[in-house]
């Protein structure tokens, strides 16, 4: 049984690396030979300021990208050896983020076989593996967002601390998970058995394991932050971490709110709509944090959903930071295949409503604002209905226990 | 950086027979330059175009190098990192007179200039990407206009680094090459008939604000609520 189980392991995740490698070189020859490229531009950027860094200089003279310096340093080899180092490091993080979930999947009780199934959602998903070949980096903060959890999982709360403090300083979206973490590590059963209200309260803020993970994401952040605020001043403040906190695009995106924003770009209503939208997404965080902290991944998937549908700036890429927390959160719910699968297709059926008035606004020059801002109210919609959905038909984690002692 | 400190610094201006200076092969014929002709035209559609140039000129046996000074509006921009890869990938030589912002809306850009070489062998032609700027919203919504004026045509013969002045036309100095490292004396010629060509960009139906305002905050109310509800019946609290 078990060599079978390893093979079935071994062959999902080799068969997905090879498709890369494939993708990755129809990309190279794509890039040569076609006037439609395979390279995402992001991918240009992370060069150019690969390029800077490797001169002594800072990477944010390379006007666009908004990442962290350390970005550019692990992708100087792109400069030393090979364009194409970097896409291979994505690739190779993209496929060890299978290996993160299957691990977590099997330490949540389920068959190898059935993580298996379940890997396979992220590692022959075509979104990520287009993204990750085309030179995408969030194949980083997934392997990173996932490592977390399977830590925590593990008990492992020091690397955990050392792992999460690296995402924020990666992706400041990720700070969302600092509450249900917070509240997971502090969970502790004799607590809640032996005391009650202040007293509770209090040791569960000073819980020791809740201590040391604060100090060491804490140290981990601020000790990045510092050396590179006293490498590259404001320019890596601002582009690394303000310009995604206050970041407003008015060109068209998959944000239900970006057309409200480009007509009242300017006006003085601009900040009170900014705090409308504000509010129903930091409510429904705080909310789904209380809620599902227990089981971890639900949480943190359900609060990248939440973030990402309501946010003010909505891209594709911005897709896959729950994509790869889906597999994680499916085996938990009651859905048949049939519904599973009439979901997903709801799903892209709102991107390819919302991508077909983008594509004629800005390769075809119609006016189809009206329709793009139409199918961005839908998406959220449909996003939202999807939520809902995997929310009721969710098994909580203490239903399975239960059945499991009765057995 | 590419802070372009040269473009139309016209160091000095000559005018026909100024100097007596003569070497040779360095000279332009008036019936040769009469034949000169410029075009421009923008292809594609929405807001990632092209601007063609061609310059012609008879007979072609005589190798010319061509600079076009183009003042291009606010309404659009290039993109220069696009610049230096189409120029690794096919000799494209364009150099621009400062930083542009990639993403800001035409009302607070401002125009630039962008200096494009064209070298033989012939034709002497060049597609530009040009990118449209998101335009601020009017009251009528369709379609802004941005109209691109015709470019400025400098030339010189090939292996001169000045030419002649032996002709009603003005000398003006401007960088050789795209290294832009050294001026040489172009000549600037006048009197091309070439037309001006527009984009249509879309822009957004400012009348349209308030029902835009009140539907997306009611969907994006009704949706959060619809998702508080069921946190709030199936959490566990």
């Amino acid at each position: 049984m078990l060599p079978v189980q390893l093979m079935t392991f071994r062959n999902l995740h080799s068969v997905a690396f090879i498709i890369r490698v494939i993708l990755l070189g129809f990309g190279i020859y794509q890039d040569k030979n076609m006037v439609v490229k395979y390279t995402d531009i992001d991918y240009h950027v992370f060069t150019d300021a690969s390029r800077l860094v490797t001169q002594g200089e800072s990477p944010y003279n390379r006007s666009t990208y908004r990442y962290t310096p350390l970005l550019a340093w692990m992708l100087s080899p792109n400069i030393y050896l090979t364009f194409h180092f970097g896409k291979l490091l994505f690739v190779i993080c993209d496929v060890l983020s299978g290996v993160l979930i299957y691990h977590i999947l099997t330490l949540r009780g389920l068959s190898c076989d059935a993580a298996c199934h379940f890997t396979a959602l992220w590692l022959l998903n075509p979104l990520p593996i287009g993204v990750s070949t085309r030179g995408n980096a969030e194949a980083l903060l997934a392997i990173l967002v996932l490592s977390t959890l399977l830590c925590l999982q593990l008990k492992r709360h020091f690397t955990a601390a050392c792992l999460y403090g690296l995402s924020v300083h990666m992706k400041i979206y990720t700070v969302i998970y600092a509450l249900p973490i917070a509240l997971f590590i502090s969970n502790q059963k004799e607590l809640k058995n032996r005391y009650r209200g202040v007293s509770r309260l209090f040791l569960t803020l000073f819980h020791k394991d809740l201590v040391l993970f604060a100090v060491v994401a804490g140290v981990v952040f601020l000790g990045l932050f510092l050396t590179f605020y006293c490498m590259y001043g404001w320019d890596f403040l601002q582009e690394t971490y303000l310009y995604h906190l206050t970041r407003r695009d008015i060109r068209h995106n998959f944000s239900p709110y970006f057309y409200m924003f480009y007509l009242t770009a300017e006006s003085e209503w601009n900040f009170v709509l900014g705090l409308v939208t504000f509010l129903p997404q930091v409510i429904l965080l705080l909310l789904t944090s209380l809620a599902f902290y227990e089981d971890l991944p639900l949480c943190c998937f359900l609060n990248t959903a939440l973030f990402v549908s309501f946010n003010k700036v909505c891209t594709s890429q911005y897709f896959l930071w729950y994509l790869c927390l889906l597999p994680l959160v499916l085996p938990h719910l009651r859905l048949t295949i049939k519904q599973g699968i009439g979901l997903l297709l709801l799903w892209f059926i709102g991107q390819g409503l919302w991508l077909a008035p983008a594509y004629y606004l800005e390769f075809e020059g119609r006016n189809s604002f009206v329709f793009i801002w139409f199918a961005g109210l839908l998406f959220l919609i449909i996003n939202s209905v999807v939520m809902v959905q995997i929310i009721n038909n969710y098994i909580p984690k203490t239903f399975v226990n239960q059945k499991k002692k009765r057995k | 950086m590419l802070s372009l400190y040269f473009v139309l610094t016209v160091l000095h201006v000559t005018f026909c027979g100024a100097s007596g200076k003569d070497d040779g092969g360095c000279a332009f014929a008036p019936s040769w330059l009469d034949s000169v002709v410029m075009s421009m035209k923008i292809s594609k559609q929405g807001f990632h175009r092209d601007l063609v140039y061609e310059v012609r000129h008879e007979p072609r046996s005589r190798p010319v190098k061509a600079l076009l000074l183009h003042r291009l509006p606010s309404g659009v921009y290039m993109d220069q990192y696009q610049l230096a890869d189409l120029r690794e990938e096919m000799g494209l030589q364009v150099l621009l007179d400062s930083a542009l912002d990639l993403e800001s809306p035409a009302h607070i850009s401002s125009a630039f200039s962008a200096l494009v070489f064209l070298s033989p062998p012939e034709p002497l032609q060049a597609a530009v990407p040009v990118h449209g700027r998101y335009h601020k919203a009017s009251s009528s919504g369709g379609w802004e206009h941005v109209i691109i004026d015709p470019p400025k045509l400098l030339l010189r013969p090939e292996h001169c680094d000045t030419v002649d002045p032996g002709l009603p036309h003005r000398l003006v100095d401007a960088p050789c090459t795209i290294h832009n490292q050294s001026l040489c004396s172009w000549l600037e010629i006048h009197g091309l008939q070439v037309s001006k060509v527009s984009l249509e960009l879309p822009v957004g139906d400012s009348s349209l604000t308030i029902p835009v305002c009140a539907v997306t905050t009611l969907v994006s109310l009704l949706c959060s609520a619809f998702l508080f509800r069921a946190v709030w019946k199936r959490g566990i609290f």
